[in-house]
């Protein structure tokens, strides 16, 4: 196939994989919209129907949530522009006229994350792992400090992200799930970055509410308060990424690393921990870092087994 | 849907003619606005816009694109390649011994400049025909000796481009469509014939590169199963910073690297090939010639294409400037007034001082090298008196009338652009756009040489004549 | 120090683009602090602890991208944001090399194919070829320049036509498509109403009463002055009824023009017969009659056709300000005016503008004179000099030969202003402003001194002189219309809300003996 195909007619593109509900959204219903935004990887479709937006990446991206991943290296020559017609027929996408792209060929996933082990002692050790790394290797400037920060703005970032992620922590350990409640509002949209960091970190601490067995997951209703507020606190795409992870679902590379952190060897934990790490700029790590606050707290509230047996 | 209901529907991208102020106005509503360039096309005058119009009839129009594929084609397509080195009586078609070739379009003893009519004395006398350049000056206007331009000889001179019998030449043959040509060799320095210079030290240079350069090359060359690949050698040498008019260190290093292991073969003294290789040494413009032969050699396999508009010939008499247009076969030239040339002097010399634009070498232009290919190197902005934007604005500007880009030869700095090819006449009109020359300045007397570089331009007179004769023709 | 903010609406770019313009911004020289971050509360509550709060971030939204700059002083910052800006748009372009310019239509056709539109404003004699290249590469044409054969229009007309192209012009001044304005437009907010004007002014001042009145814009389709004439047949405004017929968001039509020829009124109002959508005609001295039988709903005036058109859009009239006329104003005028004081002087720059003034006037009175009276009897003898009512359009052929638009260059009206303030048989001197893109950026302000000389003149004279000014705009265009009418009220003017409300004002501030 020539994606450099220029001819008369028009690009067509194969989709190599999608998440099944934008597979379905297109071989069932209709998704009609409008291009949202274009970056070097990845486009946002809004569709008009369900207001979400619906993700095109390039091969090189990981599955996600609403996400296709295209047979192509980049989407910079599709010269598709930010308001460009989206809409779907015949298992196509068509996107602005100027390419479509088919999904017969493409693959259906489905992104589960794990339930939370009974027997965390492997848990426990790749959590410890996984601290070190990132503290050598994330990137900081978000949620991890800076070693010197270039202004004063980057200092008071730098400090309220601090501040709010432990007064967050330190509620949700006491168990007050209200109180944190209100400390996780304030994250909303603070940060640097198109996904503000805030927010990066809420999603990683989404995602531990959502392993089923764990503490966390008896208090679900806390990531869906944090969401309805979110809808007007942050931008279009980082609001997504909280609302779909608000209901557990997150990227593969974030679904591989729990999986890995519940059984996985160290080398294999290294793999896929810098997958999540190479997410953005510093955004991965915030993810990062909200799984591993998210995590601790799991450890120290205990297991849903232990606590609450007669819910299970 | 209807094309209005589908515009409704779009964003607004704008192109914008004239009034510059309605573009901001459109950005600042965040329309995509891009700002022509425009000035009115062929000067504002009604005959020569007459004449687009008529060339711009579909059935017309696309006789023409037809035409100007195939010409740009056989451009892009030829491969010449350096097969040898011979003297011009031997090789060069019509050439006799009372025969002296010039630069540029046709021009008489009486019309010539200083420059030229040094260079033709200094050859007289070069080839024995005349005792001294008085003698020369008499014979040369006592109609005995040939004037013809090195164009109508497959030839091509730089500067005065004074080619006489006896005379070295490069020859190149191109080895995908068959055609010859054929150029002088360099004199190195600044004080030589083609300059206009002609004194004693001219002359004997001359009779060194008779007697010891010319026959080594010649030799050497024979030594050579396939000849040298020029297209390859100029592609690297443009990699390597030249544009290959005024700037040839990458070129003549190149060059003299394939040369060598020829040369040291032949059966000439070590003392003979020390000469040679610190001759060559001596000057960066050793290779100038070279590359005006490929450039001749691919555009002559372009010209005499039935309704092409692609220009085939640039040159300069140091009277007028003559262009050639594929579609018009033979030898037509439609000619203007030759251009001052503009850019720093040598120490000691004042822009009165120069001769006007001269020499034939403007075919690099027209192949697509030279002025056109300035963004490649940046090192010689100065030279020719610009900056490296000005230089990179002057290679893309030449996009804007020419016809394709050639891939075999690339400008890195531009992504890796293929150089602009196929200057097409109705693009100059329509545009004002004049092609970018760089070039040598001589001094506008006899006997003195180069003092300076820099850039000019055609006269649009020339292709103003050029898009009549088509509009008539096609 | 100083700051300076840039909120860059809806604005994506990826984190690592962020981040490392970032870094860049903070080592431009002379940069004290730069800061690039979405434009959400907490961030905003961020710049707010460090200082830097502003007006502009205050309204940034969570969509926007902020960009912030502290620095010595307003040269670095302007330099500062100029070079991020540049930084952005770097990353935005594909190509990667310098910013490619074009020659040619042509050529720029073919390196921008999301070009969709080509405005051409130049030399009326090398204008139709552009205007054809444009069409030849199928970019709709927007064509402000005037003095073009009224062949080359039919023949550049009937190509658009057959590609569905549009032919705005030549002689279009005015245009709104997909909200944005082209060369002389307000701005307007974006509605569901649609306007196909042969008129520039009069679309103007259509598009500025509806929105006045609440209501917006789709699209305004300007189709050059000449259109409705019989050689060009009403080309551009029969295709631009069915375009807004066909567009789903226009849901009522609003034509403006002066009286078509009669065989082009035959078939525009045969298209407003079968148009399914309402259509509102305003055509400046046209015949009620013809348009209400197809169909149409006919306007007299200019706000009239405006309120029709909201109302028909769904407004709700109950609500609506009409902006009556002032009657007691009226009264108190007619006294201060002398029995000698009978005549209207209207000074304009916009045609329609004069063209319906001049229509007002002619309901009650008969010696209504004009440089653009479709009567000879009643076109001024010598346009430098007045007679009766008259009514001078400062943009047409006459007073433009090598000056400016009036609306750009007021010199010639200020002079003929104080020509008619110095007549003691003046009653209402009657002006209009118009603002919006293109037009003067203080067009108030520099009549002022001459609007404050001739009022004490004729006082120092013992006369009243009334002077209304009309400014066309609103509060969205630049010029600042609050300031503009202050300007006016403070010279002592009388300032009028519409242009049909000035007409009726000035008529009936001279009207004597009622």
């Amino acid at each position: 196939m020539n994606l450099q195909n220029r001819g008369e007619t028009r690009d067509m593109i194969y989709a190599k994989s999608g998440n099944n509900d934008f597979i379905q959204r297109i071989t069932r219903s209709k998704l009609n919209g409008f291009i949202h935004s274009t970056f070097k990887h990845t486009l946002n479709i809004q569709c008009l129907e369900d207001g979400e937006l619906y993700t095109i990446a390039c091969k090189e991206i990981d599955n996600g949530p609403n996400t296709l991943i295209v047979d192509a290296a980049s989407i910079k020559e599709w010269n598709v522009q930010v308001n460009d017609k989206v809409c779907t027929g015949n298992n196509h996408i068509s996107l602005g006229n100027k390419l479509t792209i088919t999904i017969e060929r493409a693959n259906c996933w489905e992104g589960i994350l794990p339930t939370y082990p009974t027997d965390i002692f492997v848990l426990k050790k790749n959590v410890e792992q996984m601290k070190r790394h990132i503290e050598t290797y994330g990137t900081g400037g978000g949620i991890k400090s800076k070693s010197f920060c270039e202004s004063p703005f980057e200092l008071e970032m730098s400090k309220m992200l601090h501040e709010r992620t432990n007064l967050v922590l330190n509620e949700l350990l006491n168990k007050q799930i209200q109180r944190a409640l209100k400390h996780a509002v304030s994250l909303i949209g603070l940060g640097p970055g198109l996904t503000p960091s805030g927010d990066d970190f809420l999603v990683g601490l989404f995602t531990t509410f959502h392993l089923n067995g764990s503490y966390l997951s008896q208090h679900k209703e806390f990531c869906k308060e944090i969401e309805k507020v979110a809808k007007t606190a942050t931008n279009d795409i980082s609001y997504m990424a909280l609302k779909k992870a608000s209901d557990g679902k997150v990227r593969e590379s974030i679904i591989t690393l729990i999986e890995v952190l519940l059984t996985g060897e160290k080398e294999e934990l290294i793999l896929s921990l810098n997958n999540v790490l190479n997410i953005g700029s510093s955004s991965g790590t915030d993810i990062a870092l909200g799984i591993l606050a998210g995590l601790e707290i799991n450890f120290k509230n205990g297991g849903l087994l232990n606590d609450c047996s007669s819910n299970s | 849907m209807s094309k209005i209901n589908e515009l409704f529907n779009e964003k607004l991208n704008v192109i914008n003619v004239g009034i510059e102020s309605f573009k901001d106005d459109m950005s600042k509503q965040h329309a995509t606005v891009t700002h022509l360039e425009w000035t009115p096309p062929g000067r504002g005058k009604i005959e020569i816009i007459a004449a687009l119009d008529k060339l711009e009839e579909p059935s017309v129009a696309k006789k023409i694109e037809a035409a100007n594929k195939l010409a740009v084609e056989r451009i892009v397509n030829s491969q010449p390649v350096l097969i040898g080195f011979d003297q011009a009586i031997n090789v060069v078609p019509g050439m006799t011994k009372t025969t002296i070739l010039h630069a540029g379009p046709p021009i008489t003893w009486d019309k010539m400049n200083g420059p030229m009519k040094g260079g033709v004395t200094g050859a007289i006398v070069f080839e024995g025909l005349a005792k001294d350049l008085d003698e020369a000056a008499a014979l040369a206007a006592s109609g005995e000796i040939t004037f013809s331009p090195c164009h109508e000889h497959n030839c091509v001179g730089s500067m005065a481009g004074v080619t006489s019998a006896s005379m070295f030449m490069h020859i190149v043959e191109n080895k995908t469509y068959g055609n010859i040509a054929y150029t002088n060799l360099s004199e190195q320095m600044s004080k030589i014939l083609r300059m206009g210079a002609n004194d004693e030290s001219v002359i004997n240079r001359l009779n060194w590169m008779r007697d010891v350069l010319g026959p080594i090359l010649k030799e050497a060359m024979k030594l050579s199963s396939n000849g040298i690949d020029l297209r390859l050698m100029l592609a690297q040498a443009l990699h390597m910073g030249d544009e290959c008019h005024n700037r040839n260190i990458a070129g003549t290093t190149l060059l003299i690297q394939a040369l060598t292991p020829l040369i040291i073969q032949t059966d000439f003294t070590t003392e003979q090939k020390k000469e040679v290789f610190e001759f060559v040494a001596s000057s960066d413009y050793f290779s100038g010639p070279t590359w005006m032969a490929l450039s001749k050699c691919a555009l002559d396999a372009a010209h005499g294409i039935e309704n092409s508009t692609i220009v085939t010939t640039m040159a300069r008499n140091g009277v007028e400037f003559g262009i050639r247009v594929s579609g018009i076969s033979g030898y037509t030239w439609f000619t203007g007034p030759a251009q001052k040339v503009i850019g720093p002097m040598f120490a000691g010399y004042k822009p009165e001082d120069s001769g006007l634009d001269i020499g034939d070498s403007a075919i690099t232009e027209t192949y697509g090298i030279g002025g056109f290919a300035m963004a490649t190197a940046p090192a010689i902005v100065a030279l020719v008196g610009g900056t490296i934007d000005d230089a990179i604005n002057y290679s893309t500007k030449m996009k804007e009338i020419t016809t394709t880009e050639n891939q075999n030869v690339t400008i890195p700095l531009l992504n890796f652009m293929g150089i602009s090819t196929g200057i097409d006449v109705q693009k100059v009109i329509q545009t004002g756009i004049m092609p970018i020359i760089n070039t040598a300045i001589a001094h506008k007397d006899a006997g003195i040489g180069m003092i300076g570089a820099g850039i000019t331009n055609p006269p649009v007179e020339a292709f103003e004549k050029a898009i009549l004769a088509l509009s008539e023709t096609i | 120090m100083i700051v300076q903010v840039i909120v860059k609406a809806n604005t994506y770019f990826d984190s690592v683009s962020l981040m490392s313009l970032s870094t860049k911004a903070n080592q431009i020289d002379g940069v004290e602090q730069a800061i690039i971050a979405m434009g959400t509360e907490m961030n905003k509550e961020v710049i707010s602890n460090v200082g830097l709060m502003t007006v502009e971030i205050e309204e940034a939204k969570t969509s926007d991208l902020m960009i912030i700059v502290k620095a010595e002083n307003e040269r670095i910052c302007a330099n500062a944001l100029e070079e991020i800006e540049e930084l952005l748009t770097k990353k935005n372009t594909t190509k990667g090399t310098s910013e490619a310019r074009y020659s040619t239509i042509k050529s720029a056709a073919e390196n921008i194919p999301e070009a969709n539109l080509v405005v051409i404003a130049v030399n009326g004699a090398y204008a139709p070829r552009e205007a054809k290249k444009a069409l030849e590469n199928n970019l709709h044409v927007m064509m402000f320049s005037d003095n073009v054969s009224v062949e080359d229009e039919i023949e550049l007309k009937q190509l658009a036509h057959e590609k569905g192209l549009l032919m705005m012009g030549p002689d279009c001044g005015t245009a709104i498509i997909g909200n944005v304005a082209l060369c002389f437009a307000n701005a307007v907010r974006k509605g569901n109403i649609g306007i196909v004007g042969a008129s520039g002014t009069g679309s103007q001042e259509i598009s500025v009463r509806i929105h006045e009145f609440g209501g917006g814009i789709t699209q305004l389709i300007g189709t050059g002055g000449r259109d409705l004439s019989k050689e060009v047949g009403g080309i551009m405004m029969l295709d631009g009824i069915k375009a807004l017929e066909e567009d789903e968001a226009t849901k009522v039509i609003v034509l403006v023009s002066k009286p078509p020829a009669p065989s082009v009124e035959e078939k525009v109002l045969a298209q407003i017969q079968l148009c399914t959508k309402p259509v509102v005609v305003w055509f400046v001295g046209g015949d009620e009659e013809k348009v209400t039988k197809a169909g149409g709903h006919f306007a007299k005036m200019s706000k009239e056709a405006a309120l029709k058109a909201v109302l028909l859009a769904g407004a709700d009239e109950s609500k609506l300000n009409k902006r009556a006329l002032n009657l007691p104003l009226i009264e108190e005028v007619r006294a201060k005016l002398t029995s000698e004081q009978k005549y209207i002087r209207g000074l304009f720059s916009g045609g329609t503008l004069c063209d319906e003034a001049m229509h007002i006037a002619m309901e009650k009175f008969s010696d209504v004179y004009s440089n653009i009276q479709r009567e000879p009897e009643y076109r001024l003898k010598d346009v430098k000099v007045s007679q009766g009512h008259t009514f001078i359009d400062f943009g047409d052929d006459q007073f433009t030969q090598g000056k400016p638009h009036p609306m750009i260059d007021p010199s010639t009206r200020i002079e003929r202003f104080i020509q008619e303030a110095k007549d003691p048989s003046v009653g209402v001197i009657l002006m209009d402003f118009v603002l919006g893109f293109g037009a003067h950026e203080d067009p108030v302000g520099v009549m002022l001194p001459a609007i404050i000389e001739a009022k004490q003149l004729a006082e120092s004279e013992g006369r009243h002189l009334e002077i209304i000014g009309y400014i066309l705009g609103t509060e969205l265009d630049s010029q600042n219309i609050e300031g503009q009418v202050n300007k006016l009220i403070a010279a002592g003017a009388t300032h009028a809300s519409s242009s049909q409300n000035a007409g009726l004002l000035a008529r009936e501030f001279v009207v004597k003996g009622e």
